[in-house]
């Protein structure tokens, strides 16, 4: 019986920290389900009475903006996931399999270069991007985006492709294939999970995106979702019912992804710790 | 006619020498093991001859062409991996195809050349499946066919057997020697396993340290070991080193006390001190008949019998010398029995002790 002692101990603080993370999130989701009443109400209504989706039908209806807010976010999200992939991938097939010299220096740049806070960027990437016309375009937040969330695709695929072993890279050179060949038709099919892994976290990262969101697209119809949702309270309204009801529709395919693909980006995360 | 020449080779990363001055000509049609323990340079020879390792110094030639700059895939060399380095997501029959098709010989060949390689070793019913549905022998199979389709002028294996359990091992040792006598083509074979080496091998070149030790047939390094690391590391147990030093009047006697010759056969020049080997299945033993020191003939206790089945190991104390003897499964002496144990001259080998160096033998 001692033995199962850690393991409660191990799931009192599982669950702890599930609630901790999830509260917010289920808050959100009773929220949008309240009536307009029932969020102000006091003692707080904790548990909706009556349940409504007028919040739903309402939002669709009366801010149809939303769906695009959302589709922007979707745009955004997947140009981002594909560009960060594709020079992530071939970055950080170079940096862990070409033998380059001075490869774990260029390494250590990469990641410096993440550490600057988005913020401390933008005055000079607003300049840069309004001389070239880049403001409200997709192009242009999905460039600064991919300049985000780069150095972590580049170091989340180069420790997936260290894990994949070397022979079958070396059969495929004496079998007379280039390294751009074995990158394309050996490499890739074999780490799909890390970039499934590498691509969902960037996807989440640029959807969730605010600071370079709000400055770079300044148009309402451009604007993504976290940044329109946040514009919703007006100037003497704090329109609750509808910022929760928008935010619920705007991690519901957030969490479709995740929970579909969790387990490969589990997978990926811990790739090459065991074998 | 294919020779694989090497000509003072040599390997190193910034400061380590993994290879030295690696001089070595393989004849058309030979198969070469090298042998050696773990890091002795066995495999990076292999993977420079394979020109997945570039070369630091000395040239490799194959067919009299310069080969030290020639991507692998057109030195003529297929190779045969450890870990069988199939591409998993790749049917057996792709997995096969590969080299064909980037040469982009016309399908219909590629379709003879692997159904025909397939048949050879028994793969055509598997040649649609995927590496993963395949048991280790057969993957590996599929990588030797892999280098066979190709039709290279030299196949390099890098340990193929290791990964397999000891009974496929052999299964498959043999049918690689019967495949080399069947298509003859050059072949040079890393392991670190004598049986492999020395069943397998035309001849071995044994290294250590990065320094080929000895070159030679498997009888030559068996019988004739170049220098006391070849002794002790072909055959099985190991060869039984024994310190002698020479006498007042002469003889020689070991330093653990026990042993005594009067004479040894080898040119021992005014050396004061020099080591003894004999291996283990030299030793003669006989129940014990006769007492003292005779030529060669010694008192033993056996300390330790170790049957292993067809064969018996004994650990024999001579007056405080310790020496293992190889003797047969049946009817063996026991702990505690006293034995004669002979050294027959013949098989006697002696090294000088500061270099290791063997010693030659006298010619009577």
């Amino acid at each position: 019986m001692t033995r199962n002692r850690p393991r409660i101990g191990l799931y009192t603080l599982a669950i702890i920290a599930s609630v901790i993370s999830f509260l917010p999130i289920i808050w959100l989701i009773l929220t949008s389900i309240k009536t307009t009443a029932g969020i102000y109400a006091w003692p707080p209504q904790y548990l909706p009475a009556p349940v409504t989706f007028q919040n739903y039908i309402d939002i669709f209806t009366k801010s149809p903006e939303l769906l695009l807010y959302v589709l922007n976010s979707l745009i955004v999200g997947l140009g981002t996931t594909i560009v960060s992939l594709s020079l992530g991938g071939m970055a950080g097939y170079a940096l862990s399999r070409l033998g380059m010299r001075r490869a774990g220096v260029l390494m250590v740049f990469i990641l410096a270069v993440s550490m600057f806070p988005p913020v401390s960027l933008l005055p000079s990437l607003f300049q840069t991007f309004l001389n070239l016309g880049l403001l409200n375009t997709y192009t242009g937040l999905i460039i600064a985006h991919t300049g985000l969330f780069l150095p972590f695709s580049v170091w989340m695929l180069a420790s997936y492709f260290a894990t994949l072993p070397k022979e079958i890279e070396e059969a495929a050179r004496m079998d007379g294939m280039g390294f751009f060949r074995i990158f394309w038709s050996i490499v890739i099919p074999l780490s799909w999970p890390g970039f499934v892994a590498t691509g969902l976290i960037v996807f989440i990262h640029s959807w969730n995106e605010f600071p370079l969101a709000l400055v770079l697209m300044t148009q309402n119809a451009m604007r993504t979702a976290p940044v329109g949702i946040s514009l919703y309270p007006g100037e003497y309204a704090f329109p609750w019912e509808t910022i929760s009801t928008a935010t619920v529709i705007a991690i519901v395919p957030i969490l479709v992804i995740t929970a579909i693909f969790q387990k490969q980006i589990v997978g990926g995360l811990t790739a090459g710790t065991g074998k | 006619m294919t020779e694989v020449k090497l000509e003072r080779i040599g390997k190193s990363y910034g400061a380590v020498e993994a290879v030295q001055e690696f001089d070595l000509t393989i004849e058309d049609g030979e198969f070469l093991v090298l042998l050696g323990p773990s890091g002795c340079g066995k495999s990076t020879t292999l993977r420079m001859i394979a020109g997945l390792e570039s070369i630091t110094t000395g040239d490799l030639t194959i067919s009299g062409t310069r080969m030290n700059d020639v991507d692998p895939k057109d030195r003529g060399v297929a190779m045969v991996f450890q870990n069988y380095a199939l591409y998993p997501h790749k049917t057996v029959f792709d997995n096969m195809a590969m080299a064909l098709k980037l040469q982009k010989v016309p399908v219909e060949e590629i379709r003879d050349r692997v159904g025909r390689t397939a048949e050879m070793l028994g793969l055509t019913e598997y040649l649609e499946r995927k590496p993963a549905a395949l048991s280790g022998g057969q993957r590996q199979r599929v990588a030797i066919g892999r280098a066979i389709v190709r039709t290279p002028k030299v196949f390099l294996f890098d340990e193929p057997l290791s990964n397999l359990d000891a009974k496929l091992r052999v299964k498959m040792r043999m049918e690689l020697q019967e495949l080399h006598d069947s298509l003859g083509v050059t072949s040079i074979y890393v392991t670190h396993d004598q049986i492999e080496a020395m069943t397998l091998a035309d001849r071995i070149v044994i290294m250590n340290g990065g320094v080929v030790a000895q070159v030679g047939s498997p009888r030559e390094v068996y019988d004739s070991p170049a220098d006391e690391f070849v002794a002790g590391f072909i055959g099985s147990p190991s060869m039984n080193f024994i310190d002698l030093r020479r006498g007042a009047g002469g003889g020689w006697s070991s330093t653990e006390g026990g042993l005594r010759f009067e004479s040894l056969p080898f040119s021992l020049g005014d050396r004061s001190e020099i080591r003894l080997g004999i291996r283990p299945e030299h030793v003669v033993i006989t129940p014990h008949a006769e007492t003292g020191a005779n030529g060669g003939s010694f008192e033993a206790e056996v300390r330790l019998a170790e049957l292993l089945g067809a064969d018996a190991l004994l650990n024999l104390d001579i007056e405080g010398c310790r020496l293992t003897a190889r003797v047969g499964g049946t009817g063996h002496s026991r702990a505690g029995d006293r034995v004669q144990a002979t050294l027959p001259t013949p098989l006697l080998h002696a090294f000088d002790i500061p270099t290791g160096k063997a010693l030659p033998r006298l010619v009577s």
